[in-house]
């Protein structure tokens, strides 16, 4: 065990017990997966992407690269999951990724030995040939060969939240700088969120030695927590990270509210997603130590000098017993004296700058060597277990070491203020890149600006937070930053060490060497983006957060430019992997959209109703009986019962909208073909729209029931475009008109009754209403009560039989349904759905959406002739186009089968009976089809090329899809009735 | 402990979309009713009934126990509008108690701190992609949300499982009037 005794913030009350690859560990309640590994000793937890090289934990924070692993089992599987961000529960089950057999023996391992040929680009250069190897072949092997975790490819068995705020401020980040600022803009009274990735507010403080109004950093951290929660105004989310930027001053952010338990108790959430709306926000992120680039970096045992602070001073965990440092910065030192002050052997402190250190000489009495400009050339070892070092005169002492801690400097966690696609910029002095230009009300303070000292973030949090609650108009009083701990912050960065001898990483997680970057940059990727894509580097689930800067560091070496010129890259959210489920929140499997269900939804489904979808209604299709072997059998039923008694059917879903004013009957003249002005009051009329282009928008009934109210229908598809093309003409095109619009599609709940026995049926239903052929002929419409709500009653039928519509408010729907099947019994009142309606339309040649494409003209359809010269109206002048009106248009035809036991379907194409079957012969094609009960034979509508003078020819379907062409017989598209006998009946 | 979540539905009310005609005077309709119309996201409670502004000249009208009659009044009463009856074609589902703020937050992404939106305030937007009015009705964190009729079961499967997430149990009972 490498656990200390004392010190640090975990509970050694609570030990908790965890698996790793199946083996048994125990660590404590304030763990992460990772310090507990290192605290059992663990070393190798992962293999690497590329080449399968053993890895170790390189980090304690969500930048890591090397750690990554399964978590849990089963569909609750969750892989990729960095280690080193994990809290430790009880019962915690973590694999390791990336291995065959084992973790320990990785056959895979052998791509080391190839890896001359897996060089940057190496897919391109070497998949080429045959193409068509791709992808049965390559692509599926190298899959298998490379990656990381797999999905479970299970249902998500977790609920996911979603939630919003809103406030004044958002301070990302709840280090030092972060806690200054919201404690500032709280006390101010600001609305403020504080989010913080941790278990708990502190950042640094709860991994460094440092003071703070004369107390420890991190019980300084725990009071200002202790205040922030306190605060009705403020909002502190832990365990949240905001991922990314969007226009609006809109943040997001995922919370994990139970990824610390075994299993999220019954109900609740793993993740939640926030949106947050922030007026101002601070990116307080910190800053992310950068590795440094010499031969085996990569191997276990080399750690981030930080991350070796960490687990000592916040887990109580040391992570080797004989640690080299090797850094280019004062923070390194700081790790030094870290480990000094705990017992743990420092051998060597190898430093690339030539001023010696404060801290040297107290370093050095603790029995370590201190090497000036000096370097790590080589780690020796699967796991570290010694090190070679080039001192200043150039001879190399090897010294044996199990860790070693190496510091490159800092890059500030700027990754969030590019979202935007403002690209940071270089800083000399600071020798990082910085924001130039930050998203709309946010600033970086602290680390995340540049300003890495404690004194500097401290300052920034209270100054920058007081000035904002200020413009805010509530300024604060006199906002002090408190005294801390002094601390250097030089650096002099070191990008690399080129008298190395093994292979030295960039990027740890896509296994891109400093070798990789040199072959890009000779192969002329010489463009920062270029280098990114052909090395990968930078592309894998760490999204180069510890790689980026050597790389950049290294091409520009590589093409004699500055850190100015190379520049840097861009970041898009998510900052950190998002699970795909918090996305969708609520919104997955019957809940992935809102459904639409009308008033006689739940009547139906007692019925036995299968259902359907239009848009998001579901609307009834056919109402199987038990007896009934096949759908078809189903639907002839219920044509055959309404052709010859009654049929109900449920056409709610029909747009509906109320159009009213003074000048509402001259506006249906400007958005119908035929004119609606004169239309007498209590009488319906079937009207055409054409879009501006000439063609049909969409058709429906307009009905006058008085001279200054008319009510619209328009077909279900088309509810929401009909309404704003209403709106649009008389709010932009026609702004002098005094008319109202508003959609009333939810007010009614509507039925068609059709059958010759309708008006009995209705009649009875209504005895109060005269509904006989003299007091309410075909197209007829009345108002009149039902149990005393406003009910309407039209003559109109699509069926082509006799046939009202009746329409009682929505919330009586149910109740219209019931008690039509109560009186309908003595009438054998059948229940009909989309699907029979559907084939009496096609039976009586009516246009519906097949037909109505966006295609057709009011010609095509045969309704030319209702088209108005007497007055203007959308689309005139367009459909007057010579292509719209050419005499070899498609037009609406009929098709029978000429052997009449032919079933015949939509969508295949029409040719000339001798014609070959090539597209240039091609003459339309069967928009919709349907086995027609009432003729005994499969019909059809089409669209067919001069189709109008060719009824009697015979000319056939072509579908090659379905297999074989049909010959079929042209008729007129009206197949029933074409008189409309029964409908006036 | 958990704060406690009330969601039924109004029974029996009237609802209607009131349309000012062109260059009506709102005062006028006002006027009629002894009130200011809403010039913006707002309302207003008028002799049992509550206006509801959703846009400019645009009202919608609720008043409990009045589903056969609101319509027909308002056209009557009020000089220069356009009335069409709503009353079946929306659910209301009145939502009551402490985490009721809450609830609404996880659905709506509008600004509902009580600083911004409190008694008379309404909004017009959208809750778990569906359509809704909401408007406070008290002091006592009491809240109206106006959805289609259709769609009323999604949102009551949206609020049931956001509930459950906030810990809130949801007790639902038909309210009266």
């Amino acid at each position: 065990m490498s656990r200390l005794n004392e010190g640090g913030l975990v509970d050694r009350s609570k030990p908790l017990g965890f698996t790793f690859d199946g083996r048994p560990y125990r660590g404590f309640e304030g763990d992460t997966l990772a310090s507990a590994l290192i605290a059992n000793d663990v070393k190798l937890v992962g293999r690497s992407f590329k080449y399968h090289r053993p890895r170790g934990i390189l980090t304690a924070g969500s930048e890591e690269p090397n750690a990554l692993v399964t978590l849990r089992s089963g569909a609750w599987a969750e892989p990729n999951t960095r280690a080193t961000t994990v809290s430790l529960y009880d019962g915690l089950e973590a694999t390791s990724q990336n291995r065959w057999p084992s973790l320990a023996l990785d056959v895979m391992a052998i791509n080391q030995l190839a890896a001359p040929i897996f060089v940057a680009g190496f897919y391109y250069k070497t998949f080429m040939w045959p193409a068509k190897f791709w992808e049965k072949l390559y692509e599926p092997l190298i899959r298998r060969a490379a990656g990381l975790g797999r999905a479970s490819m299970l249902p998500d068995p977790d609920h996911y939240d979603r939630n919003h705020a809103f406030c004044d401020l958002l301070v990302i980040g709840g280090g030092p700088a972060g806690l200054a600022a919201a404690q500032t803009a709280g006390r101010a009274g600001l609305r403020v969120i504080i989010a913080d990735d941790d278990t708990m507010l502190g950042g640094r403080l709860l991994s460094e030695r440092l003071e703070i109004d004369d107390m420890s950093a991190a019980a300084w951290a725990q009071g200002i927590a202790a205040e922030l929660a306190e605060m009705p105004n403020v909002t502190v989310l832990t365990r949240t990270s905001v991922f990314g930027v969007y226009d609006g001053r809109e943040y997001g952010a995922v919370e994990r509210v139970q990824d610390h338990v075994a299993r999220p108790s019954v109900g609740q959430p793993r993740q939640r997603l926030w949106k947050i709306i922030a007026k101002r926000a601070l990116l307080a992120a910190g800053a992310i130590e950068r590795p440094l680039v010499f031969g085996g970096n990569d191997r276990p045992g080399v750690m981030m000098a930080s991350a070796v602070s960490t687990y000592l001073n916040r887990f109580g965990v040391i992570a080797g017993r004989r640690v080299v440092v090797f850094t280019a910065t004062d923070s390194g030192w700081s790790t030094a004296l870290d480990l000094i002050a705990a017992g743990v052997e420092v051998v060597a402190v190898v430093d690339s700058r030539s001023t010696r250190h404060v801290a040297a000489d107290r370093v050095k009495a603790a029995g370590a060597e201190i090497f000036l400009e000096a370097r790590v050339d080589d780690v020796q070892g699967r796991s570290a277990r010694a090190v070679d070092i080039r001192t200043a005169n150039g001879t190399i002492r090897t010294l044996a070491a199990d860790l070693v801690a190496m510091s490159g400097g800092w890059n500030p966690s700027i990754g969030l203020g590019s979202n935007l696609g403002s690209r940071p910029v270089w800083h000399e002095p600071l020798q990082s890149f910085v924001l130039d230009r930050t998203p709309p009300g946010m600033a970086a303070i602290g680390a995340a600006a540049g300003r890495l000292s404690l004194a500097e973030a401290l300052a920034d949090g209270v100054s920058v937070a007081a000035a904002i609650a200020t413009d805010a108009g509530r300024p604060s009083a006199m906002a002090v930053a408190p005294r801390c701990s002094d601390e250097a912050t030089a650096v002099s960065p070191m990008w690399h060490v080129t008298t190395r001898q093994t292979k030295a990483f960039v990027d740890f997680q896509h296994d891109v060497t400093d070798d990789d970057i040199a072959l890009a940059a000779r192969e002329g990727f010489v463009s920062i983006e270029h280098l990114k894509r052909y090395t990968t580097m930078g592309m894998a689930t760490d999204q180069g957060k510890t790689s980026q800067l050597n790389g950049h560091a290294l091409l520009a070496a590589a093409t004699g430019k500055t850190m100015a010129e190379a520049g840097t890259i861009l970041s898009r959210p998510p900052y950190l992997p998002v699970a795909i489920g918090v996305f969708a929140g609520h919104h997955r499997d019957e809940h992935f959209r809102p459904v639409r269900r009308t008033a006689s939804h739940a009547w139906a489904a007692e019925q036995g109703a299968s259902f359907v979808d239009a848009g998001q209604w579901k609307r009834a299709q056919w109402f199987a009986r038990p007896d009934e072997t096949s759908w078809l059998d189903t639907v002839n039923r219920e044509v055959t019962m309404t052709r010859n008694g009654v049929g109900i059917c449920d056409v709610s879903t029909l747009g509906k909208i109320d159009v009213h004013g003074p000048d509402a009957g001259v506006l249906l003249d400007r958005l119908y073909i035929n004119t609606f002005s004169t239309l007498p009051i209590g009488k319906a009329r079937y009207g055409v729209m054409l879009r501006e282009d000439g063609f049909v928008m969409d058709d429906g009934t307009a009905t006058r029931f008085a001279d200054d109210r008319f009510f619209l229908t328009t077909t279900t598809v088309n509810a929401a475009k009909v309404m704003q093309h209403i709106d649009y003409a008389r709010q932009v095109l026609w702004p002098e008109f005094d008319v109202q619009a508003t959609s009333v599609t939810e007010q009614w709940a509507t039925f068609a009754v059709a059958g010759p026995q309708s008006r009995a049926l209705l009649q009875t239903m209504l005895p109060d209403l005269d509904l006989s052929n003299e007091g309410f002929p075909f197209m007829a419409a009345a108002e009149f009560r039902w149990h005393g709500a406003a009910a309407r009653i039209f003559r109109l039928s699509f069926s082509g039989e006799l046939a009202f519509e009746v329409s009682v408010p929505a919330n009586l729907g149910d109740l219209f349904i019931r008690t039509a099947f109560q009186i309908g019994a003595a009438f054998d009142l059948v229940a009909y759905g989309t699907e029979a309606l559907g084939v009496m339309r096609v039976e009586k040649g009516h246009a519906a959406g097949n037909e109505i494409s966006g295609q057709a003209t009011a010609g095509d359809l045969g309704m030319g002739r209702m088209m108005s010269t007497k007055k203007d109206f959308i689309g005139r002048v367009m459909a007057q186009r010579p292509g719209l009106i050419a005499a070899d248009r498609a037009v609406l035809v009929g098709l029978k089968p000429v052997d009449r036991a032919v079933r015949l379907r939509a969508g295949g194409h029409l040719l000339a009976s001798d014609a070959d079957a090539v597209a240039a012969n091609d003459e339309g094609y069967v928009t919709s089809a349907a086995f027609s009960p009432t003729l005994g034979h499969s019909i059809a509508l089409a669209l067919l090329k001069r189709g109008a003078s060719r009824h009697g020819e015979t000319i056939r379907i072509h579908d090659p899809v379905r297999g074989g062409d049909i010959p079929v017989e042209v008729c007129h598209p009206v197949f029933l009735d074409p008189e409309g006998m029964r409908i006036r009946g | 402990m958990a704060d406690t979540l009330q969601i039924s539905e109004c029974q029996n009310f009237g609802f209607a979309t009131v349309m000012s005609r062109k260059n009506a005077d709102v005062a006028a309709i006002g006027g009629a009713l002894q009130v200011n119309m809403p010039a913006g996201p707002t309302c207003v409670a008028v002799q049992g009934a509550v206006l509801i502004g959703t846009g400019p000249g645009n009202w919608l009208a609720f008043a409990e126990g009045k589903a056969l009659t609101l319509a027909d009044e308002l056209t009557l009463r009020l000089p220069g509008v356009s009335v069409s009856d709503q009353s079946g074609g929306y659910v209301i589902f009145r939502i009551a108690g402490p985490a009721a703020r809450r609830l609404l937050q996880r659905g709506a992404f509008i600004d509902l701190d009580p600083s911004t939106f409190n008694v008379g305030s309404a909004a017009t937007t959208v809750m778990a992609h569906i359509g809704v009015v909401i408007w406070q009705i008290d002091d006592a964190e009491t809240f109206h949300v106006a959805v289609f009729r259709s769609l009323a079961g999604s949102l009551r499967d949206f609020m049931q499982s956001a509930s459950q997430s906030m810990n809130a149990p949801f007790g639902t009972t038909a309210a009266r009037g």
